[in-house]
């Protein structure tokens, strides 16, 4: 049982394509090519993306993992520090933390 | 992404807890958008109530219109938005413009409106009302290059900067903002202002230069509280926890103590 849950999981591969194909929908594919975009990617600093963008992404997040991942409730739980510092690794593990 | 069509307008809109019993719709200032609430207050709200935040127009994610930047188009669009989602009555928290905008709404449709909270509302009246605005802009671009930027890397702060002076070129000059809020300047003197019966919360930041504004509403409105918190006009930046707490206790703590005879904890 254990097992087949884990074959479901998505790899951190797949959702890292993923959280790319939404960033790009966000910022804008002009931008994303002059960007090397990495799990190790930060969102206010590598990425620039301001936090209206970040809504916009949280958005799509929610919308295409499912309401079991709470992203907005989870990044309520950071300070401005945290936000800032945020990767895009960090969320990769999150999502699959909660798969 | 949630846009939603409005009579006038379309309007980019976010729910948190749509199943909440009653709902606060949040109103941002002058050249904001709704991140200034979805990140920390807002979610503190939710545990308690469904929460609707909404771009306003020319704003964030929102359709960019020339003009209507007035607090009765404002008004209007807002009463349209709460018919559009099936809000018959709502508690409305906003800041700076859109605190005016809260406070415009209790005028002109008292029986939509539950309890207002107004954070750093300037009074139009004062000559330096666009001053501050001015200076609002400044910071909040600074604050953003300050914290966001990182200026080694020139090609991606282009894009913000670009993008943040783009929105106050449109708006200053291309839009009717500014004309729009100084017709507003009679407004803390209207007589439907001092006839506000809600219970009315004012939020200010005690080194922020709209306290001022903050005393004179207090003196007007019948039913209101002054909270003076630490921090200037960019309070809800600096503070949110603060503001989110004085949210809460004025919103959720005082109605429960009233209806359960104890502080129901959600948390």
């Amino acid at each position: 049982m254990d097992q087949l849950i884990q074959e479901n999981k998505l790899s951190k591969e797949q959702i890292f394509e993923t959280l790319n194909q939404f960033i790009t929908e966000v910022i804008g594919e002009e931008f994303v090519e002059e960007m090397d975009i990495t799990p190790a990617s930060s969102f206010t600093k590598d990425l620039e993306m301001d936090s209206i963008e970040i809504v916009a992404f949280s958005e799509k997040v929610k919308n295409h993992f499912g309401p079991n991942i709470d992203f907005t409730g989870w990044l309520s739980n950071m300070d401005l520090d945290e936000i800032i510092q945020l990767k895009l690794e960090n969320i990769i593990n999150y999502i699959q933390e909660c798969q | 992404m949630p846009i939603i069509d409005l009579p006038n307008i379309r309007l980019h809109v976010q729910e948190l807890n749509p199943a909440g019993r009653e709902t606060i719709i949040m109103v941002h200032g002058m050249f904001s958008n709704l991140a200034v609430y979805y990140f920390n207050i807002a979610p503190m709200l939710a545990k308690h109530y469904r929460v609707v935040l909404f771009d306003m127009k020319g704003h964030g994610m929102s359709e960019k219109v020339q003009t209507g930047y007035d607090l009765t188009s404002m008004t209007t669009d807002l009463r349209d938005l709460m018919d559009e989602l099936g809000i018959e009555k709502a508690h409305l928290a906003g800041y700076s413009y859109g605190g005016l905008v809260a406070l415009k709404m209790a005028t002109r449709f008292p029986e939509r409106v539950g309890k207002l909270a107004i954070i750093e509302g300037p009074d139009p009246s004062e000559q330096e009302t666009l001053a501050i605005i001015d200076t609002y802009s400044k910071e909040f671009l600074i604050h953003y290059i300050e914290n966001f930027a990182d200026t080694t890397r020139l090609l991606a702060g282009k894009r913000q900067l670009e993008k943040n002076h783009r929105m106050y070129e449109f708006l200053f000059n291309e839009t009717s903002i500014r004309s729009d809020m100084e017709g507003e300047k009679a407004f803390f003197n209207d007589p439907a202002v001092a006839a506000i019966t809600n219970d009315t919360l004012l939020i200010y930041g005690e080194e922020s230069n709209c306290v001022p504004s903050g005393r004179t509403l207090a003196s007007r409105i019948p039913n209101s509280r002054l909270v003076l918190a630490p921090g200037d006009h960019n309070v809800p930046v600096q503070q949110p926890e603060v503001i989110g707490k004085e949210l809460i206790e004025f919103f959720v703590r005082h109605d429960e103590m009233i209806v359960t005879g104890a502080p129901a904890d959600c948390g």
